[in-house]
């Protein structure tokens, strides 16, 4: 999962990055309001976290505008400002969460994990498609009852198609949900994996949309 | 407490105007028994002369006996008279003896006659013949008559002093009333209230009592909101540094294999500790200068601290290939604190040291003018804009952009101190490095000559 941090402090925004990335999010780092604005705006990104007392512009502007624009990304508000009025105004300002500095490293990778699979109205922690269960938090993978050993670019990449299943993803918006700033993607990294993960999983579970991108199918019976 | 508690106000109207009340009727009183006493004795002493006078006619004629006249009234013996014709006792009232009442003179008088009463004596004489007439009338019948008039007068007041004295304390009760009133409002305030007490109907005597606690209220308000802004502030600012080390330290603890991403959050978290000690450092020095314990000022050589301070922070312009260069020859001397100084002077050349990149210069120099003691510290960085330059001493503030941990509070100390040193800064470009420069001067008035 990609997400956006925005903390303008050097010390703490490069402990969360480094924190963030070893829970196995790709971050990216922003440090000043507009940028934060700019990026989550983009939709590429699975959830921001989002410092308010930003140089250039203040989070909870920031986080005013981009639910203006109707941005639906959550964002979780990482702050010191820990009166009750600051957060009621931070969460009716649109955070989808408040958390006060300091923080715990994997408590904060639980709530993002949480935003997110909210954000995609899931109930539980693991995507599910045919024989292939995928545990989020424990970043593992089952396929026929069994754990299967997937590098974090594989697990990403499935992450990112089960998270969207019946939806086709185009390589670049794949290559945007995998990558964080400062990777150079070769043109053919997406196809490298799908073709280690077709091996791994079975060759039936991820589907070529010709020209278009990759899928994993809506299961028929679902209901 | 003082053991002589002073008197209440209400007690003290009430005793002033009783006994102003009681002093001018017991005047009055004086004065009336005086006029009255006077108005009687002369009413009474005409009226004895006449009585004199008309036995004198009388007594022209010829008298061969001694005629003792009778007592015809009750009150006759209050009144006596003696007729002398030819030095011989011709007529009498029954009430005196044979010889005369006053011996010789004439006129008015006043005598105690052997019973050891007092009479009042008119003494008249006639030639040809010689008639001489006594007439005495008892003093005694006068006092009866003046306390007789003195009662009516008095007896009332007397009666009435008391109920004067009830209607005056229930006056002054209600008169009072605006003072107890005030009294329950400020019992009954919350007390962090902010709000003044309000004028309305307020006595004017007590407006600017009023007046003054408000001001007084505001001024404690503007403290605690100062204090509690500050309050704030700490935990905001104590916060970011404590998030950082607990965030470096999970990051060391996941790092697994990876030494290099290991040593990496090891060392921030180091660093991390010192700025949270930095900060905490300054926030008590900032806390302890706005208590005012500024402690008392004693003569420093302002040249000697910024050696000291600059051997401190050698190792750290070293460390950054910058140079620090100081030119403090001269004897600088100041009024101050030689430890609050040394942390002015500390926090002017760290910023420099801090905010200047890697291999700049920053030069320190003290000098003294006619009656001023210069202190300038100059650097080759970036300088700030006239906008940042105009936050400086806003606790907290930082100049956005920059990567320095710093903590935001170093010139709101400085400020302070110099607050409390009488000195003044000027903030610019340095002419001679580029970058920014602090100019601290100290007046004569704040510089002990005996230094």
């Amino acid at each position: 999962m990609r997400i956006l941090l925005a903390e303008d402090d050097a010390m703490l925004g490069d402990g969360l990055r480094a924190g963030l990335r070893q829970s196995g999010f790709q971050v990216d780092w922003v440090r000043d309001g507009m940028a934060a604005e700019r990026e989550l705006a983009s939709g590429v990104y699975a959830a921001g976290v989002l410092d308010l007392g930003l140089p250039h512009k203040d989070g909870l502007d920031v986080l005013r505008d981009l639910r203006a624009r109707k941005v639906a990304t959550p964002i979780l508000v990482l702050t010191a400002r820990d009166a009750v009025p600051d957060r009621v105004l931070g969460l009716d300002t649109g955070a989808d969460d408040y958390v006060i500095k300091p923080v715990d490293l994997i408590e904060l990778a639980a709530r993002l994990r949480s935003l997110v699979r909210r954000s995609l109205g899931q109930v539980h922690d693991t995507l599910c498609a045919g024989t292939v269960e995928l545990d989020v938090a424990a970043r593992r993978v089952i396929s026929h009852g069994e754990s299967i050993a997937l590098s974090n670019r594989e697990f990403d990449l499935l992450h990112a198609l089960l998270r969207n299943v019946g939806r086709v993803l185009t390589r670049e918006q794949l290559e945007q949900q995998m990558y964080s700033w400062g990777h150079e993607v070769e043109s053919n990294t997406i196809e490298v994996h799908i073709h280690h993960l077709r091996k791994k999983l079975g060759p039936d579970l991820i589907h070529t949309v010709r020209g278009v991108g990759y899928t994993i199918q809506r299961e028929p019976t679902d209901a | 407490m003082n053991p002589s508690r002073p008197l209440s106000l209400q007690s003290r109207v009430l005793l002033l105007v009783l006994g102003f009340a009681t002093a001018v009727w017991l005047g009055a009183a004086v004065i009336t028994w005086r006029d009255a006493q006077h108005e009687i004795d002369e009413l009474l002493d005409g009226h004895l002369s006449q009585a004199a006078a008309l036995l004198l006619v009388h007594a022209k004629g010829d008298f061969d006996d001694v005629i003792d006249t009778p007592v015809l009234h009750k009150f006759a013996p209050q009144v006596a008279f003696q007729v002398f014709v030819e030095g011989e006792l011709s007529t009498r009232s029954a009430n005196v003896g044979l010889e005369p009442m006053v011996a010789g003179g004439s006129g008015l008088s006043t005598v105690r006659r052997e019973d050891g009463v007092l009479w009042r004596v008119v003494v008249m004489h006639e030639t040809d013949p010689e008639v001489t007439v006594l007439v005495a009338e008892k003093v005694e019948s006068r006092q009866a008559i003046l306390w007789a008039v003195m009662r009516s007068l008095l007896q009332p007041l007397v009666l009435a002093l008391p109920l004067f004295g009830l209607a005056l304390w229930w006056s002054v009760r209600r008169g009072m009333a605006p003072i107890h009133d005030l009294r329950g409002t400020l019992e009954s305030r919350a007390p962090h209230a902010a709000e003044p007490v309000s004028l309305q109907g307020m006595p004017r005597e007590l407006e600017p009592l009023v007046q003054t606690l408000n001001g007084l209220l505001e001024r404690i308000n503007r403290m605690v909101q100062t204090e509690r802004r500050f309050t704030a502030d700490a935990a905001h600012e104590l916060r970011t540094p404590i998030a950082a080390i607990r965030m470096q330290a999970q990051v060391a603890m996941g790092a697994g294999d990876d030494a290099e991403e290991r040593n990496h959050a090891l060392q921030t978290t180091l660093a991390g500790c010192d700025r949270a000690t930095r900060l905490v450092d300054q926030l008590l020095t900032l806390a302890r200068l706005e208590a005012g314990s500024a402690s008392q000022l004693a003569p420093v050589d302002l040249g000697a601290v910024v050696r000291r301070v600059a051997g401190e922070l050698a190792h750290v312009a070293r460390a950054r290939a910058q140079s620090l260069e100081v030119q403090a020859e001269v004897p600088g001397p100041v009024a101050a604190n030689e430890l609050l100084l040394g942390v002015m002077v500390r926090n002017l050349m760290d910023n420099a040291l801090r905010y200047s990149p890697d291999g700049a210069c920053i030069r320190v120099a003290v000098s003294a003018e006619v009656g001023v003691t210069v202190l300038q510290v100059q650097d080759s960085g970036p300088g700030m804009t006239e906008e940042s330059i105009a936050h400086l001493g806003e606790r907290f503030f930082r100049v956005l952009g920059n990567d320095q941990s710093g903590s935001g509070l170093g010139w709101s100390i400085v400020r302070r101190l110099l607050n409390v040193y009488g000195a003044q800064a000027h903030i610019g470009r340095s002419a001679e490095l580029g970058g920014l420069s602090v100019t601290v001067r100290w007046p004569a008035a704040a510089i002990q000559s005996e230094v």
